[in-house]
């Protein structure tokens, strides 16, 4: 799961491009060359961005409904074991029943899928993360005022420098640099 | 074939049912109209002549189902004017047409009126208007101590007062919003749009209070010894849902072939279908509320209208008790787990599949909330028997008769005015949306 070959350093290699339409075809011709582990960074959200990158529904909702569906299961068994353990008449209600417990079930299910739907977002991001090798390239910090940018990593299985560069050059990309912080360092 | 596609796009009058349709939809409409209203007139007829309760209940099932979707429609198109979401104008026209059903939807309330007024038992329907009428409890309702407590809200005079007043602050509503609205296409002077918000803004308050006195009036009031603040609520809810859901079969039928062909977009069902679901957790959230407080607080005069839900007099398990756990299931955690869904919002069928079927549970919802009651006398030690669920040939022509007629208001109006407001200043930003 390590971002960067360690054998080389290389991070990835990162393509500059200038208006929104440019990114946007430029991102279709990535995908549709087969690259998975690549991403695109602009100042704002560009529609349908999403379609040219071919990005699947995110998988947070998982997270959320299993979280939820835990609030509920453990709402349910709180409330029928307390009241096996130590049975209470309360309101002449039962012991056990689906209904004046119901805030308890509902509330727990809110929470839980609330954390479910955190945790999933951290996961599915791999978050927290201290620090980016892009941070150390200073133009990719201009991608928050007014550059986009495509970085291809070289995590990525079909990675191979030159071919990367050639696709990048013909999609339009400009000032085509490898990205690689360990090379810098040393 | 994609030039007459071209010009039925362009121009506003013509499509599904309008001008260059060949069929002839909306006399069909109004055919149907005339004899579903018209059998059910019969049915109203009968029912008088025999004391039987039943065919007139039919008739304010038919009129609350229709008036419910309306509500909602009135509902919607004041929330849409002050939200300002870009989005919303397209659909919010097609609601603005819809409203053209509520003048007919008053008149038809007038027989119900009539009744109270002029027919030998005029307890027929809302037993207290009849001070004779025999409780179970044995008392009538001239003498029954609940009733004296509420005989100054509960009389036929105050009654009817409120029942015009209710449909006055519907009706001016409707109409100074459609005025307006239609207003915009023809002069395009842009105080308009401020004046519809002024008009949502006040009438979201009037039509809040109409609606919950309404649904009191109306429908609360059957089982009047009952009481309970959630049930206007419970009514708005169900409204909207009914609203919502009639709304996207509509906008089905015009992108597919009629006046929305190319304009009306999966973004846009993707808006609604995420109303449609935080309706549906709502009523369920009411509905459930509603239950719970009375469950726990265990009060009988409270209690009784959920226990002849659930059983008869004797104690066996009756009919409604199937249609109470059918609401819960059918109603909520269905449409509630498919609604879920990114795909259900955006893919035409299923979100036409989730609609259809949260109009026929809203249905179901409204028997349940209306048609069960007691009746005395009856050869138990209670006194009273539960009237039991049933669908009858009345009620399928009353739903049919009115739904006809509200729909050919609909085309008439669509007909007359524009399907698409293009003067508006957010009609751009709505053809354009995106999700």
């Amino acid at each position: 799961m390590s971002a960067a070959r360690p054998q080389d350093g290389v991070f990835g290699i990162a393509a500059t491009f200038w208006t929104a339409p440019d990114i946007y075809h430029a991102c279709e011709k990535v995908r549709d060359a087969g690259y998975r582990r690549w991403d695109s960074y602009c100042p704002f959200p560009v529609h349908g961005l999403h379609h040219a990158m071919g990005l699947k529904r995110s998988r947070v909702p998982f997270f959320t409904f299993i979280g939820g569906m835990l609030g509920f299961l453990t709402g349910l068994t709180i409330v029928w074991y307390m009241n096996m353990d130590y049975p209470l008449v309360v309101g002449g209600k039962p012991y056990f029943s689906p209904v004046f417990p119901f805030p308890i079930f509902y509330e727990l299910t809110i929470l839980l899928a609330a954390f479910g739907t955190l945790g999933g977002m951290f996961i599915t991001n791999r978050l927290p993360r201290h620090n980016h090798p892009l941070f150390d390239y200073q133009p990719f910090l201009q991608t928050s005022d007014d550059r986009f940018m495509i970085v291809i990593e070289s995590s990525d299985p079909a990675f191979d420098p030159d071919r990367v560069r050639a696709l990048l050059e013909e999609a339009g990309g400009e000032e085509i640099t490898v990205v690689a912080p360990g090379a810098q360092a040393a | 074939m994609s030039t007459t596609g071209t010009s039925t796009r362009s121009s506003p009058a013509a499509g599904l049912a309008g001008a260059g349709s060949r069929r002839p939809l909306p006399g069909l409409l109004l055919a149907l109209a005339v004899a579903g209203i018209g059998i059910g007139l019969v049915g109203l007829g009968t029912g008088l002549s025999a004391g039987d309760a039943r065919p007139v209940i039919s008739w304010l099932l038919g009129f609350s189902f229709w008036t419910s979707i309306l509500l909602g429609s009135l509902f919607f198109v004041m929330i849409f004017n002050l939200f300002d979401a870009g989005w919303s104008v397209l659909v919010r026209r097609q609601l603005e047409h819809l409203l053209a059903g509520f003048k007919w939807i008053a008149i038809l309330f007038l027989p119900l009126l009539l009744i109270a007024w002029f027919y030998r038992d005029p307890g027929i329907l809302w037993k207290w208007l009849n001070p004779e009428h025999i409780l179970p409890n044995g008392y009538t309702v001239a003498t029954d101590a609940l009733y004296q407590a509420k005989e100054p809200y509960l009389n036929k005079t105050a009654f009817t007062l409120r029942s015009l007043l209710y449909f006055g602050v519907f009706l001016f509503f409707a109409n100074a919003l459609r005025r307006n609205s239609f207003g915009l296409d023809e002069d395009g002077d842009r105080s308009r749009v401020q004046r519809q918000k002024v008009l949502s803004g006040a009438g979201v308050f009037a039509c809040g209070l109409a609606l919950t006195f309404a649904a009191i009036d109306w429908f609360m009031s059957i089982e009047f010894h009952w009481f309970s603040t959630m049930y206007g609520v419970w009514f708005f809810a169900a409204s909207m849902r009914a609203a919502l859901a009639f709304l996207l079969i509509l906008l089905f039928f015009q992108a597919d072939r009629g006046v929305l062909q190319g304009l009306h977009r999966p973004s846009h069902n993707y808006q609604l279908g995420c109303i449609a679901l935080a309706f549906t957790v709502f009523w369920a959230y009411i509905s459930f509320s509603q239950y719970f407080l009375i469950y726990q607080a265990n009060i009988p005069e409270e209690t009784f209208w959920y226990n002849i839900r659930h059983m008869n007099a004797d104690g066996t398990t009756n009919s409604w008790w199937w249609v109470g756990l059918t609401l819960i299931f059918c109603n909520f955690l269905l449409p509630f787990l498919f609604l879920l869904f990114y795909k259900t919002k955006v893919r035409i069928p299923l979100i036409l599949f989730v609609a259809a079927w949260i109009l026929t549970f809203h249905v179901v919802d409204l028997y349940f909330n209306i048609l069960p009651s007691k009746s005395a006398p009856a050869d138990n030690v209670l006194n009273y028997k539960v009237r039991q669920f049933t669908i009858n040939f009345w009620d399928v022509a009353v739903f049919v008769g009115i739904g006809a007629l509200v729909l050919w208001a609909y085309l008439t109006s669509l007909r007359e005015k524009g399907a698409i407001p293009r003067r508006d200043p957010r009609i751009r930003e709505a053809l354009e949306h995106h999700e």
